[in-house]
């Protein structure tokens, strides 16, 4: 099967790659663990991964893959990207899980179109009401919560409820306040189905070690001063977590830190 | 009760322009984790803090407005800003004890 057939039946997006998409991929290998990938991975294939390190197109490339389909929506860190392009990696992103997006694979492989009872309705990428890309600069403390405070006009504009564009706003603000503090630079990428907000905020930076002491409340490994501006009470990431209906967090030391946040509408 | 009502009667200065609005209960808190977790929309937000980012953190938790305590400076560029979003700066020389004490006076409570 074609790579540019799995973009069109996973919807997924090019992240890295050629505009030329026909090029074949004998099977689809299906993982999240590295070592498997390396140990069972035929050449030629396509990974389907929830992974979006460096370390899984490392792999991937190690295992002669011809391409890596990041599945859950996972965005990766500029540093994947560059991987991804210096290995000469398709790099793509889908919204479907990754059983969905198996099966829609599968579908092509057998050749049949999908009836709308064989899979989930989920499995059908979801209408995009709206999609960004924005950027918060590390350490300008001037404009700190201006990206979130955008957001929020934004979904304002769209008119969801209140409560939730709240609870989106201080979600938002947490995390973009963790990358001014913490990080380099981050990419914010918000996205609104009719059923739910996306957002995902993928930094570079020098990453958390511990996430799991991250998530206590109390935890903080803000500086002095930023503590004396009243950031860094180690809330911002248990603020999230209560805020969100699902939360994910995906960091590498010395690389970069990923949120991953979604509000069902 | 309204901002506009609370700066007649406790002598609060106003230093942003904003529209009035109903103040619902007090959040009291120099941390803004703290105040993104706790505060309600609607509330009184006191505190001493006074840099640019109490704004859009004003904004998103939604609060009726912010009192800086303690006769502190509060920066132009915060005023500013507060200013360009609809968002009460107003000061007060009481420390945050005694402007509690008379927001609590007024039958105001955390809510």
């Amino acid at each position: 099967m074609k790579i540019k057939q799995i973009k069109e039946t996973l919807g997924a997006t090019v992240l890295e790659g050629p505009d030329n998409l026909e090029i074949e991929v004998s099977q689809v290998y299906a993982s999240d663990l590295m070592s498997d990938v390396l140990a069972f991975g035929k050449p030629h294939s396509i990974l389907f991964t929830g992974l979006a390190t460096r370390q899984a197109i490392i792999s991937a490339h190690m295992a002669e893959f011809k391409a890596v389909v990041l599945v859950r929506g996972k965005i990766p860190n500029d540093n994947s990207v560059k991987m991804a392009r210096d290995t000469d990696l398709i790099l793509m992103s889908t919204d479907l899980d990754m059983f969905d997006a198996c099966v829609r694979a599968d579908s092509i492989q057998k050749g049949k179109a999908l009836s709308s009872e064989s899979v989930s309705e989920k499995a059908f990428p979801e209408e995009l009401l709206l999609a960004q890309e924005l950027v918060i600069e590390g350490d300008d403390f001037a404009s700190a919560g201006m990206v979130s405070t955008g957001i929020k006009s934004t979904l304002k504009k769209i008119g969801l409820d209140n409560v939730l564009i709240r609870r989106i706003a201080i979600s938002t603000y947490e995390a973009e306040m963790n990358v001014v503090m913490h990080a380099d630079k981050g990419k914010v990428f918000l996205t609104v189905t009719p059923t739910y907000v996306k957002v995902v905020i993928a930094d570079q930076g020098k990453g958390i070690p511990d996430v799991e002491s991250a998530m206590v409340e109390g935890f903080s490994t803000a500086t002095e001063e930023m503590r004396a501006m009243g950031f860094g009470a180690g809330m911002g990431l248990p603020n999230i977590n209560r805020n969100a209906d699902e939360f994910e967090i995906q960091s590498e030391v010395g690389v970069g830190t990923t949120l991953n946040m979604k509000f069902l509408i | 009760m309204t901002t506009q009502d609370l700066i007649e009667k406790i002598g609060l200065k106003a230093l942003s322009k904003f529209d009035p609005r109903e103040v619902d209960g007090v959040f009291v808190s120099d941390m803004l984790s703290d105040v993104m977790a706790g505060a309600q929309s609607g509330n009184l937000w006191v505190t001493v803090q006074v840099h640019k980012s109490i704004v859009p953190a004003a904004n998103l938790v939604d609060v009726s407005a912010v009192v800086v305590t303690g006769g502190k400076e509060v920066p132009k560029d915060t005023v500013e800003l507060a200013t360009k979003h609809d968002i009460a700066i107003l000061a007060t020389d009481m420390a945050s004890f005694e402007l509690v004490g008379k927001l609590y006076n007024l039958g105001l409570v955390a809510k």
